[in-house]
């Protein structure tokens, strides 16, 4: 019996409570959800592939998609489908992996608004679907959920969620629980005033909708129900923006949604605060560069931490919130690790919020460290930005981040390492004041960058996040933009930014196998066990996510829009340009 | 000639006529407005041109108001997806001598009056006619682009 057709059968037999199907899926060698499961652990219990064979590694299958954006997030694998979402304009491909050549089973090509382009700050990424109860779910870039049949590629239901006029363009991968569809936008660079939203997975309607920031009553932040670990007060979204300036304060939701079913909690985080010149914000800005703890099924808040009180650097706090248990200090904890663009590694109570181990993981100047009594960071005043300012150098990490939210890491529950891309690049930040206009940027800074310590652009790299402490690091040549896929076979992937997809020993990081791709990777890799009975790695390749800030000079498709190189990185375009394809790898 | 004249004179009486619609800074220009701009750039059907009007820029060459532009160019949020020096970012590169939509100052007029398909706001209700001229003025005098058809590393080491 084939696995898919194992799990169909558990769940009519009422042996699977609802919820817990995707994650037995993920247990069968399926690939259900962005992260393989619900504890965003990007962990594959297969083991075919294993240090001992990864040498032989080489690619089976490809396929173009068509499209040239950044080719972020990842393929789903379920019931002998290979599903797969390209940047805008958001193609949803069903590949028939029983079949020889892997041909479509169909293709699904919505209706979405090239006027989402404009405003969109960085690129037209999408960062997954999720598959639940034979539905495929999804986001497209001009602000609209669908829900699509799994087995025939019929629209179920179209939602509109967020509103491109007002800045608001949907990239991020929704996260289904239970019967709950939870959703984001992004807009940190438009001033939106940023929300998650609760839908009915059976009818897309919208069930709840829930600010990171703004009046409690706007947060779902109920009376009783609300205990953030390290502040008191009511109206905390309110009275830490002075001027009201919470209404256009962004703090979107860009990135990744992670769920305890034991604590009945989901995990998110939020972007930077609108504008990028703090002195129009004075406060710390709650709950902008925030993790928020929610009830899924009615949105309320539970806890908040604010990893960057007062942002004055773009570091948005969107990336993966990855839980595991782990042993800390010599006690049994349920934590939440999160890699920051801030540059430090959180590992933290996620029953509470309450700080557990903070470290650096990438180069770090904004602050010497984070008091884990009062959850704060200790700032250095000569790395606080504003328009009155003028220009702080060398500030570090760049607003590209330690590492970029769009490039999830991965954890082994058997070497208790998590795995992780950076990029090693700092700025020079100049804010100017900004003028809020309606579906127009709202930012207010230039920021060019230089490498960091070394010289080297980036690194993927291994980090015991019980101690606080890096591992082993591979050094890159250029920002490392992909996520990472860690195995039962203690091998880990990623790729470059320059195009090569690696597989390296989980243990040691010793390079195992590489291959050119033909575009940089800026995708996340998942492994699943094919039709076949064998196990198979597959990845995007097709450089983008921030092409424009890091590789505007690996464009060809426009004739009217010619770049120059970026300074601090005037060669990338030497080694990749835009592509967009679907490799498959496999021994 | 005579067709232009007529169009010209047609845009006038329908800007006059938009009330809510209509820019809200439409002052002396506004009887420059055609209601379309024939582009020099694109292929004629039969080698037949279509009629269309030809807007002027009441400012060209003149550099105070190319300095006005520059800090509209700021102000008005351009710089968040052209670049701060308007080089390209999520928006096209505007100072590379290339243009999606045509380079001649009533295409650029037309680019930032009524907006573009792939994301360009329409700035005119914002801006009003002066305003968009004052950009039109400032983007038309960036400097002449740099030979950009050539990336080369053949200079470079290995």
């Amino acid at each position: 019996m084939s696995s898919a057709a194992r799990v169909a059968l558990l769940l009519c037999l009422g042996l699977l409570p609802a919820g817990q199907g995707v994650t037995a899926r993920a247990a069968e060698g399926e690939w259900p959800m962005p992260a393989a499961d619900y504890a965003a652990s990007r962990y594959s219990t297969l083991a075919q592939i294993n240090s001992g064979n990864a040498a032989r590694l080489h690619p089976v299958w490809t396929f173009s998609t068509g499209v040239l954006g950044g080719h972020e997030g990842q393929p789903l694998f379920v019931g002998n489908t290979l599903y797969v979402v390209t940047p805008w304009p958001n193609v949803l491909y069903a590949f028939d992996l029983s079949r020889q050549g892997y041909p479509l089973r169909w293709k699904y090509r919505p209706d979405v608004s090239a006027n989402a382009i404009g405003v969109s700050c960085c690129d037209v990424v999408n960062r997954g679907a999720f598959y639940a109860e034979g539905r495929i779910v999804y986001n497209l870039l001009d602000g609209h959920t669908v829900a699509v049949d799994a087995r025939t590629g019929r629209e179920l239901w179209k939602t509109q969620i967020a509103d491109v006029a007002n800045g608001e363009t949907v990239t991020m991968a929704p996260i289904v629980v239970g019967d709950r569809v939870i959703v984001g936008a992004s807009g940190g660079e438009f001033g939106i005033y940023g929300w998650v939203k609760g839908l009915d997975l059976a009818s897309g309607r919208v069930i709840w909708t829930a600010h990171n920031l703004g009046p409690d009553s706007d947060m779902l932040a109920r009376a009783g129900s609300f205990h953030p670990p390290y502040d008191t007060g009511a109206d905390l979204g309110v009275a830490t923006w002075a001027n009201d300036s919470w209404r256009t304060g962004g703090a979107p939701v860009w990135g990744w949604i992670s769920y305890d079913p034991a604590l009945d909690l989901i995990y998110y985080g939020t972007g930077n605060a609108a504008p990028y010149n703090t002195e129009q914000r004075a406060g710390d800005n709650k709950w902008s560069a925030s993790v928020l703890a929610r009830k899924p099924g009615d949105g309320s808040l539970v806890w908040a931490y604010q990893f960057t009180p007062h942002d004055g650097w773009d570091y948005d706090a969107t990336g993966a919130m990855m839980l595991a248990d782990l042993t800390v200090a010599g006690k049994p904890v349920r934590a939440l690790v999160h890699f920051d663009k801030n540059g430090f590694a959180y590992t933290l109570d996620r029953t509470t919020g309450k700080l557990l181990v903070v470290a650096p993981f990438a180069h770090v100047n904004w602050a010497t460290g984070v008091d884990l009594a009062t959850g704060r960071p200790r700032l250095d005043p000569a790395k606080q930005t504003g328009a009155s300012v003028g220009t702080v150098h060398e500030i570090c990490p760049s607003l590209e981040g330690g590492v970029s939210p769009s490039s999830p890491a991965a954890y082994s529950p058997r070497t208790h390492l998590f795995y992780t891309s950076t990029n090693n690049l700092c700025m020079d930040y100049a804010a100017v004041p900004a003028s809020r206009l309606k579906g127009t940027p709202f930012m207010g800074v230039t920021s060019p960058y230089s490498a960091g310590p070394g010289g080297n652009l980036g690194s993927f790299l291994a980090w015991d996040a019980a101690r606080g402490k890096k591992v082993w690091e591979i050094k890159e040549p250029f920002p490392n933009w992909s996520g990472a896929l860690v195995t039962a076979g203690d091998v880990a992937f990623y790729g470059t930014l320059d195009g090569w997809f690696k597989s390296v020993d989980a243990r040691t990081g010793k390079v195992l196998s590489k291959f050119k791709v033909g575009s940089g990777v800026v995708g996340n890799p998942i492994t699943y066990r094919a039709p076949d009975g064998r196990q198979y790695v597959a990845v995007y390749a097709g450089i983008g996510g921030d092409w424009a800030l890091l590789a505007g000079d690996t464009r060809s498709d426009d004739p009217t829009d010619v770049r120059e190189p970026a300074p601090f990185m005037p060669d990338i375009a030497r080694h990749t340009s835009q592509g967009g394809m679907i490799w498959i790898f496999g021994l | 000639m005579s067709l232009r004249l007529t169009l010209l004179w047609v845009a006038g009486a329908t800007l006059a006529a938009c009330g809510r619609g209509a820019p809200p800074q439409a002052g002396p220009h506004a009887d420059t407005t055609p209601p379309a701009i024939r582009y020099a750039s694109h292929i004629e059907a039969g080698g037949i041109a279509p009629p269309g009007g030809v807007l002027k820029n009441p400012h060209a060459g003149d550099a105070a108001v190319a300095k006005a532009g520059a800090q509209l160019f700021t102000a008005m949020n351009c710089d968040g997806c052209h670049g701060g020096d308007a080089s390209g970012w999520v928006g096209p590169n505007l100072a590379d001598g290339r243009w999606r939509y045509g380079g001649a100052d009533d295409e650029v007029f037309s680019s930032i009056f009524y907006g573009r398909p792939k994301g360009m706001p329409a700035f005119g209700g914002a801006l009003g006619i002066d305003g968009v001229w004052t950009l039109v003025t400032y983007i038309r005098s960036l400097p002449p682009p740099k030979n950009l058809p050539t990336e080369s590393w053949e200079n470079e080491k290995p």
